[in-house]
């Protein structure tokens, strides 16, 4: 019923994933290598962003806070219960999804701004949380030393295997993803968007929706934080601010509802804008500077242009592109 | 489970609101099976309320539901939908950037995917403006359009009781004769229906009989002819027909 994906759509696939894979190959550029690895840390997180936001029609302003748990609580497990890494992923993973649970609850009754509230209060509840648990957080310091991530006596202890181990969690990630989208459940999430009045009509069971896609989605974002602590080896709660959870608000916006490509399209872009001289050959330093400088502002002028030429962000411009096809069926 | 001499539905003594705020107080009806029964009542009155309280949207405090002979009162929407029950929500509720096919697709949510195609065509027949538009999405359709696509909706989940809060609403006397047609023809294939409608006299020369709600009660009831010919119904319900003049 849902028919085989189409060829041109498993083409680009490919041909992104080679591109992706083939990276630390072709470059032993550290800092380069780094900052990709850092965007796929990113993709993990807009992947839940994408279908709570895009498919679900939900807004939370509160994720960078499951991104946080999951980095502390996969810290602490390794080095202070002496936890094997994926001991401490499953952790962060369990953590967070009871956390995404709880925040479903609001979503239940709020819409809207109010939802956007809540969950923003959740994120700020959180930030404290980050800077007071000086046991486990470390406080505003932070917590530094953290082991690579491990798997056995396997260590991904280089630039280039951190890359590839981070970049095999999103193509997993967004795999899934895509077969969500594409079942009944992806089409029911859809209708939520639409009408949740229009889709109860229909025997759809919002509520179970809801549930399931916040805790997806908040356990995508802790499975990032415990990839980031290990690959980074230290975290500090500036690290999972409010101003994370607006960055990845805006990522979802520009790359459209309805799509998986957009988003993670967006989140390339706007993740690299302060690391413009990784992908800029020769970009001075001032320029630089002066692009950090104003990358808020460049975040927010991205969103306010999207908003009033490209409604329907990325993934509508490929929708154009590729008429009749897409994820969005 | 039902007994064949049960009624599709029995509303018994329901009483329901919204927070503290009671709306309906103690309603009887009943629908019995192959029945068009029409609920009708001024603005307020009650009607989507109810038709809420039915489907497990709107919580009841008092007082049961059955459905086929089976209690269906404060089942979740989606179990009545699976009980045979659907409603046409006031005002569509459809899914406006989807396809005609897939606002189809979803009404058939709750059954599977074998008897997809079939049920579609059912509704094709039923409307054929919508084959005609099913790539087309929801929201760009016509006012009758989308109506016809909020009734097909309902029917994708093969309902044996159909509940429509006002499809009349807003549209042209053609297009709303032709969704009496086709009410009529799911009448005659043996669903049950009960119809809220603003339009008192359209309604009722449709209806087998007629319930009328005053403030969250049930004021009188009767064969639809005899609503039709009751001097205080023709004073304060009919006397504000909208298309006067036939
Ligand atoms: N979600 C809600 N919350 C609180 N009160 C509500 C809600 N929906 C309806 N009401 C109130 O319940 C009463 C009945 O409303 P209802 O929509 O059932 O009337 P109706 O008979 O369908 O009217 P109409 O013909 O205008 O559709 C009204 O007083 C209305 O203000
Ligand atoms: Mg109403």
């Amino acid at each position: 019923m849902l028919g085989r994906p189409d060829i041109r759509l498993v083409v680009i696939v490919a041909v992104a994933l080679v591109a992706v894979f083939a990276l630390p190959m072709l470059t032993s550029e550290r800092y380069l290598l780094r900052v990709f690895t850092f965007v796929g840390v990113n993709v993990i997180i807009i992947t839940g962003m994408a279908l709570l936001f895009g498919y679900a029609g939900q807004v939370s302003l509160g994720h960078a806070a499951f991104y946080g748990i999951g980095a502390y609580a996969s810290a602490f497990a390794v080095i202070n219960l002496g936890w094997p890494w994926p001991a401490g992923v499953a952790l962060a993973i369990v953590l967070t999804a009871a956390g995404g649970f709880l925040l479903a609850l609001p979503s239940l009754r709020l819409k809207g701004h109010y939802l956007a509230m809540a969950t923003l209060g959740f994120g700020e509840i959180m930030k404290v949380a980050f800077v007071e648990a000086r046991p486990v957080t470390g406080g505003p310091d932070g917590l530094s030393g953290i082991p690579y991530p491990a798997i056995g006596p396997f260590e991904f202890d280089t630039a280039g295997l951190a890359y590839w181990l981070v970049w095999g969690v999103a193509a997993v990630a967004l795999l899934l993803a895509y077969n969500v989208v594409r079942s009944r459940a992806g089409r029911a999430m859809r209708a939520l968007h639409g009408s949740e009045l229009g889709a109860t009509a229909c025997g759809i069971d919002i509520t179970g929706i809801k549930v399931r896609v916040f805790v997806i989605s908040a356990s995508l974002a802790g499975l990032a934080g415990a990839l980031y602590a290990h690959v980074v080896g230290f975290v500090s709660p500036s690290t999972f601010s409010l101003h994370v959870s607006v960055l990845l608000v805006a990522m979802a916006v520009l790359g459209g509802t309805g799509s998986l490509a957009g988003p993670v399209i967006a989140t390339v872009l706007l993740t690299l804008i302060p690391y413009s001289d990784a992908v800029i050959p020769g970009l001075s330093r001032s320029a630089l500077e002066t692009i950090q400088e104003w990358q808020e502002d460049i975040y927010g002028l991205t969103i306010i242009a999207v908003m009033l030429f490209v409604p329907g962000g990325i993934g509508s411009l490929i929708r154009r592109m590729a008429p009749g096809r897409g994820e969005a069926r | 489970m039902s007994s064949e001499s049960s009624a599709a539905l029995e509303i018994s003594g329901l009483s329901a609101g919204y927070g503290r705020v009671e709306v309906l107080r103690d309603i009887d009806l009943t629908v019995a099976r192959g029945e068009m029964v029409t609920l009708i009542g001024a603005n307020g009155a009650g009607k989507s309320t109810l038709l809420k309280a039915v489907v497990g949207l709107v919580a009841p405090s008092a007082g049961s539901v059955r459905l086929f002979g089976a209690d269906v009162t404060r089942m979740s929407p989606e179990r009545a939908v699976r009980e045979g029950l659907a409603l046409v929500p006031e005002g569509r509720m459809l899914f406006g950037p989807m396809s005609v096919e897939e606002n189809l697709r979803l009404g058939a949510h709750t059954r599977s995917a074998e008897e997809f195609s079939a049920e579609r065509d059912r509704v094709f027949e039923l409307f054929p403006v919508l084959s005609e538009r099913r790539g087309q999405s929801a929201a760009t359709l016509s006012g009758g359009e989308q109506q016809m696509l909020a009734v097909g909706r309902a029917l994708m989940a093969q309902p044996r009781m159909l509940l429509l809060d006002e499809p009349s609403l807003g549209l042209a006397p053609r297009i709303i004769a032709e969704i009496f047609a086709a009410l009529e023809t799911l009448r005659s294939r043996g669903i049950t229906i009960l119809l809220v409608e603003q339009d008192a006299r359209l309604a009722l020369k449709h209806a087998d009989r007629g319930y009328v709600m005053r403030t969250g009660s049930i004021a009188l009831h009767g064969a639809a002819d005899e609503l039709l010919a009751n001097d205080d119904i023709r004073l304060i319900y009919l006397g504000a027909w909208r298309g006067e003049g036939e």
